[in-house]
């Protein structure tokens, strides 16, 4: 089958439960709102594919169920995701503190070095909010994570949200790419040689035996 | 803030939300967010110019079918005056297969689940549950928040705080309060909000009751931490896919396709939301007859009924689209169709000895004396979340974990049997023809998982790459092309050489000089050695059985056990429980991906592994 699109990306939406996440998805794949009327359960996803820079990429994004007891099987999904979006919900202070919890979840859960983006959702029911711009920019600091309020109502930021997620994505990817392998086209022997180099431990001591 | 506030602020909250359901829509008056209703569409069938749109429905219902159905109700009001004769219960079955009259489902749904003789044996309970919910609930504000997201489009539930949601949320966190240990979980809205379509609160109280604990149904165990009784059902449904349609197995596992993302509200509420409602209240009707056996055949029957369209999806957000929103907005075939073929389903199923997984164990049923008040702990009462897992969601975790590698694994094997077939002098190198190409990220992910994971088996699993089919590794597809010009004189060679084969028993893997053995008594006469000749060449003697049929599921036969620390490469010995066939396997992840594989003197793959899990028979 013909590829339609240059990259692949999986993107997971986290946060607590009713935060908004279906919503922000659903505003992204198919710029409507009337969704967010449906609960999930367990996990699902959704599919969209961007231009980015010329490339197309396709973006999985999967969507979460926020209930703590479903945290056994949406964990099982932090494999294997490219950027996280850690989603609170700005009229629930809980929702909040819970954000800490829930980076935690995929430091332990997680690559390592996988994106992550904190939203501060439903920021268009201003006179309920509990939690003031300020303090998601504090807490966005004190991680090291980018950090922007949106309201999937208003379709304010959700676009630029996944944008600036995807594109970090990609310009980590393309770096990490150029690192590992600055001559592709040239052969192996040049990667093997950083390799070694790396890696100079013998190959059986990096060996087990299941 | 202090635990004393966080409490406080907590108390405040169920307080709110009490109120709001027991002052109900007509008390809240300019108090409702306008966000919180959907828009009413029944009067938006007027255009801008003032013309009203007549949007009636498609008439499905035949002029015929209206009077059939009417005849039938006779009957059947006839049948309720004589429910407890074996007249009846004889003639049960084949009517509740044609379909119960919708004007008479709340009474024999309540017959079915014997609500009513509940109801007296319990009198005062659920207002009792009800009162201390008002008091110690710690399930509000998720109860309050599924609520608002229940058959929203149902006249009934469209209007924020009507009779039938306020009906719903007491029902439900009443009911969180008489199973302490399934307290609130998503899911059961759906079966109470499906029941309160017919009953009234107190009777759908009791029959979400039936449905939770009476073993016929069961569903206490789908809903406790971890979800076991879903892991049960899930691997059930596998089996019963491999035994009976192994060709759509394949193609999910293909797609990555695991079973729990599109049937996962199958077992859950029993087809709510993904299949039509009329279509959805017939099989209740059925599993509220036969029990949970309904729910695996239904799961196998609209499978059935699909197969040749999903076939040709290729896809794997096609496929799940398919079957979670197509089919419920348009299953395809009448109703009747599919009863008649669930039936047949269940026949089928029965003679296969795969209609069910067996009856729950004790630990999927209530442990705990239902209705029996239990002070939740301050953790709960302020609604902090854990901060670490216990150990039976580590395992539950880990079998969700295992159920996405076991069908990568298996992905992998047919490939590498459909490759033997083809060409049988490098039987193994067609395994490298495997294309798929591996994403950086995705490869190091893996990597990361294996200390996490807690059961030895799933290292085997996770260790290199496994998620083989999963859809991030075509990312860089374009990349590796590039990679693969290199010439194959590897830093890392690796031979592996074949003893002759004379086994009759279970080889073993011998304890390596570095590490205690695994298995101390396992040692067999034809021991498995993994001899280092030098830093990179290791030759690996393995007890071989030609006459070994291909693959079939397999087993690592040791725990996992790490020379070193850092360790990148593995070597796995797997044998499928019978000893008629071993396996070893080699992971390496994709950075290191500089070893040209030898079997037998034979290059095996002629550069470097162009992917990450390699099995060698």
């Amino acid at each position: 089958m013909a590829k339609t699109y240059d990259y692949l990306f999986k993107l997971l939406l986290i946060g607590d439960s009713g935060v908004g996440k279906t919503s922000i998805l659903f505003r992204f794949s198919e710029d409507a709102f009337n969704i967010s009327f449906i609960s999930t359960i367990g996990i699902d996803f959704k599919i969209r594919t961007i231009d980015l820079d010329g490339k197309k990429v396709k973006l999985q994004i999967w969507d979460t169920a926020g209930q703590e007891r479903f945290r056994t099987i949406t964990t099982a999904y932090y494999r294997g995701s490219m950027g996280i979006m850690l989603v609170y919900d700005v009229t629930n202070e809980k929702s909040f503190e819970n954000i800490k919890n829930w980076i935690r979840n995929i430091e332990e859960n997680a690559s390592a070095d996988v994106e992550k983006m904190i939203l501060g959702n439903k920021c268009d029911l201003d006179s309920k909010r509990q939690v003031s711009k300020e303090r998601g920019e504090q807490l966005a600091i004190e991680y090291q994570i980018k950090f922007v309020e949106t309201s999937a109502k208003d379709s304010l930021n959700v676009e630029t949200a996944f944008f600036t997620l995807a594109r970090d994505i990609k310009a980590k990817m393309e770096k990490k790419q150029e690192a590992s392998n600055p001559q592709a086209r040239s052969g192996g022997h040049q990667l093997k040689a950083n390799e070694q180099q790396r890696k100079p431990a013998s190959w059986l001591s990096r060996c087990s035996l299941l | 803030m202090n635990e004393e506030a966080l409490l406080a602020r907590a108390t405040e909250e169920r307080e709110r939300i009490f109120q709001r359901y027991e002052r109900g829509r007509d008390n809240l008056v300019g108090q409702i967010d306008p966000w919180e209703d959907p828009e009413f569409e029944d009067y938006h069938k007027t255009d801008r110019y003032g013309f009203i749109h007549d949007e009636r429905l498609p008439q499905k219902t035949a002029p015929q079918k209206v009077n059939i159905e009417v005849e039938r109700e006779k009957k059947w009001v006839k049948m309720l005056g004589t429910w407890d004769s074996p007249a009846t219960q004889e003639k049960l079955h084949r009517r509740i297969y044609k379909g119960i009259p919708n004007s008479l489902r709340i009474k024999i749904w309540g017959k079915l689940l014997d609500v009513a003789r509940l109801r007296a044996a319990h009198s005062g309970k659920y207002r009792e549950m009800l009162t201390l919910a008002r008091r110690w609930s710690t399930d509000v504000r998720q109860i309050d928040s599924d609520v608002n997201r229940q058959f929203r489009e149902h006249q009934f539930y469209r209007a924020r705080y009507s009779e039938k949601q306020c009906s719903l949320f007491h029902v439900l966190c009443a009911y969180a309060m008489y199973n302490a240990e399934v307290g609130y979980c998503q899911g059961m809205a759906g079966l109470a909000a499906v029941l309160l379509l017919y009953m009234d609160e107190e009777d759908a109280f009791w029959a979400l009751a039936a449905l939770l604990s009476n073993s016929k149904y069961a569903m206490h165990g789908l809903y406790i931490e971890g979800f076991p009784k879903l892991t049960r059902f899930l691997e059930h449904h596998d089996r019963i896919l491999t035994k009976f349609m192994p060709k759509l197995k394949q193609h999910f596992d293909k797609f990555g396709l695991d079973a729990i993302l599109y049937s996962l509200k199958w077992f859950f509420v029993c087809f709510v939301e993904r299949v039509p409602f009329s279509l959805c209240l017939r099989v209740w009707d059925i599993y509220l007859l036969d029990g949970e056996r309904v729910i695996t055949a239904m799961a196998y029957t609209i499978l059935k009924l699909h197969k040749k369209q999903i076939m040709k999806l290729n896809d794997m957000d096609l496929i799940v689209n398919y079957i979670q929103v197509k089919l419920h907005k348009d299953f395809g075939y009448p109703d009747d169709v599919v009863i008649s073929a669930l039936e047949r389903s269940m026949e089928e199923l029965k003679r296969a000895r795969l209609d069910t997984p067996g009856p729950p164990p004790s630990k999927e049923l209530p442990q705990r004396t239902l209705g029996v008040f239990v002070e939740p702990d301050n953790k709960s009462k302020i609604g902090q979340r854990a901060e670490t897992f216990s150990e039976t969601e580590k395992q539950a975790r880990a079998n969700v974990i295992l159920r996405r590698e076991k069908a990568a694994l298996e992905l992998q094997e047919l490939r590498v049997s459909q490759s033997d077939t083809v060409s049988e002098h490098s039987g193994l190198a067609g395994a490298a023809r495997c294309d798929d190409s591996v994403s950086a990220l995705g490869s190091r992910r893996s990597l990361a998982d294996t200390s996490v994971t807690s059961t030895a088996d799933l290292s085997v699993f996770s260790s290199g790459r496994s998620h083989a089919p999963d859809n991030s590794l075509d990312t860089h597809s374009n990349v590796s092309d590039g990679d693969t010009g290199s010439n194959g004189s590897g830093i890392c060679g690796m031979s592996i050489q074949r003893a002759p084969s004379t086994a009759h028993s279970t080889p073993r893997a011998t304890p390596h000089p570095h590490s205690a053995s695994p298995h101390p008594s396992s040692v067999s006469p034809h021991p498995v050695s993994v001899s280092p000749l030098s830093d990179d060449v290791v030759r690996i003697h393995v007890t071989y059985n030609p006459l070994a049929a291909s693959p079939s599921r397999l087993h690592p036969i040791s725990p996992s056990k790490r020379f070193d620390e850092h360790s990148k490469l593995t070597l796995g010995l797997f044998t499928n429980g019978t000893s008629s066939d071993n396996r070893i396997r080699i992971q390496v992840p994709s950075e290191d991906l500089l070893t040209p594989v030898v079997d037998s003197g034979r290059i095996i793959t002629q550069h470097y592994m162009d992917k990450d899990v390699y099995d060698l028979k």
